[in-house]
């Protein structure tokens, strides 16, 4: 019986109470984020600042007021952020999760847009309201690493011909790149992580790749919550934002952003 | 007695070590299958914001809130507005090799199959020579028709022809070129090329190459001073 109680005891205090106490805001309740309206926009290419606010009237009660003034303030900070990236000479990626769009941009100009097929948005997320997010997405989120199953730049090596006859063996007709399989996993300051993966099938050897990077990352987060399990204890959690979108597109992605990048996050 | 008893109570036997063992797996796996139901979820806090924004505040200063935001939002977007090119500009995608020429409001007019760099690393002896299409915005600086194309060394040294002098004769190509050519900087160019059947892969020595149509309509629509923007 006693060992039953410490082990109550001990997922009480370490799981289930950290559970309910994790909302900051009592009053307000959190929102699932699957919840939120995704609108269409496939061919065309969508200015991510725009969105259908309303102007500012006359409101007709305070909550109304508060949800509009929200929606202006998210939109007057993703506007900002992008006018800060515009001003510079990188390219970016503005991730729009409500349109499920990934644009690249530079210089405020679209340069490249994919549909995202799916997103998965971790729970650190999702149990957070608008209102709460606002301060963490108020300004674009600069890269600090990145790991890919692919390389960023590579170069065929080639010796120069002696004269012309080694010259005429050489190969000349071109061979069409095959693209290799593609898991791109991004972190970001405030704790963000962004895994950009691919929709379709990997053939066996990039499965591999693929499976050796998510079962190390799981090793790193399991072996995180075994250690706070012994100092009730447990360094901040990432939250995780998954992208699948089409290989073509993924690989553009990666290879496009410089290293140095910074990404705009539209929830 | 004793066995008929303890024959009688099975399910509270079972029960005495099942409830432990329950519990602890059940502990054990939101150890470590749910990290985001974790304590530290709460110290992402750190950059949320701490109290309710708009707490408080009287519908009146709600809409003061709200008409400032309303114009900080108009200001930026005409700061945004203003770094829009004003000429009509070409996107060229170096994975993909496809351009897209678009007008002033960024509307795509014509599209189609270019050839950028072969991301060839060319080793002669100490030199290393790269050939790549360089990623990032640039803009027309000349544009001619039926430009000869002046040899660089390389040229040279890919084809095992020895190196000719600045001014030697066999450094002016009249056909290599195409119809159309057009400088975007540090030598590189959009221009046309021979070698119709490749284009739609990575070919060049870093230029963009396109077909004899798409080159004539971008070289119409593109005037000195256009945007070209290249990823």
């Amino acid at each position: 019986m006693l060992v039953t109680a410490c082990l109550v005891f001990v997922s009480i205090v370490t799981v289930i109470r950290p559970v309910f106490n994790r909302n900051p805001f009592p009053r307000t309740a959190a929102r699932n984020y699957s919840e939120e309206k995704k609108k269409a926009g496939k061919d065309e290419i969508v200015n991510p600042g725009e969105d259908t606010v309303a102007a500012p009237e006359t409101f007709s009660n305070s909550k109304d007021a508060q949800n509009k003034l929200l929606e202006l303030k998210r939109k007057e900070n993703l506007l900002r952020s992008r006018l800060m990236l515009a001003t510079e000479d990188s390219t970016y990626l503005v991730l729009d999760l409500i349109n499920n769009l990934a644009i690249l941009e530079l210089k405020g100009i679209p340069l490249h847009q994919c549909h995202i097929i799916h997103a998965t948005i971790s729970n650190s997320i999702k149990l957070y309201s608008k209102e709460a997010l606002m301060g963490w997405i108020a300004e674009p989120f600069a890269l600090k690493n990145v790991e890919a199953t692919i390389p960023k730049i590579s170069y065929i090596e080639k010796i120069a011909p002696k004269d012309t006859l080694e010259a005429n063996k050489m190969v000349t007709e071109p061979k069409e790149t095959k693209l290799g399989d593609v898991l791109v996993v991004m972190d970001f300051e405030r704790n963000l992580r962004l895994v950009i993966s691919q929709n379709e099938q990997p053939d066996p050897d990039g499965l591999s790749l693929i499976s050796e990077i998510r079962t190390r990352y799981n090793k790193i987060e399991v072996s995180k919550s075994i250690l706070a399990l012994t100092k009730f204890n447990r360094e901040p959690v990432k939250p995780q934002i998954e992208i699948v979108i089409p290989k073509s597109d993924a690989t553009i992605l990666y290879k496009a952003l410089p290293f140095n990048t910074r990404i705009i996050l539209k929830l | 007695m004793e066995i008929e008893e303890k024959k009688g109570r099975p399910f509270l036997s079972i029960l005495k070590w099942f409830i432990p063992v329950f519990l602890f797996c059940l502990s054990v796996m939101m150890v470590l299958y749910t990290p985001a139901f974790q304590d530290s979820a709460f110290k992402v806090k750190s950059w949320m914001n701490s109290k309710p924004l708009f707490e408080g505040k009287s519908p009146e200063a709600l809409e003061n809130l709200a008409l400032r935001s309303s114009r900080n939002i108009a200001s930026i977007e005409s700061k945004i507005e203003k770094l829009k090119p004003v000429k009509p500009y070409i996107v060229v995608n170096t994975l993909e090799n496809r351009f897209s020429l678009r007008n002033v409001d960024g509307d795509t007019v014509r599209t189609g199959v270019c050839s950028t760099g072969k991301n060839e690393l060319l080793i002669a002896g100490n030199k290393r020579i790269v050939f790549k299409t360089p990623k990032g915005i640039f803009t027309v600086r000349n544009k001619q028709q039926n430009r000869p194309w002046v040899k660089p060394d390389w040229a040279f040294i890919e084809d095992g022809l020895p190196i000719p002098s600045a001014r030697a004769a066999e450094r002016i190509d009249y056909s290599t070129l195409g119809d159309y050519a057009m400088e975007i900087g540090n030598g590189y160019m959009i221009h046309g090329t021979l070698y119709q059947r490749f284009l739609g892969l990575p070919v060049t020595h870093g230029c963009v190459r396109l077909g004899d149509k798409d080159l004539e309509v971008v070289y119409n629509t593109l005037s000195k001073g256009s945007k070209v923007y290249i990823y």
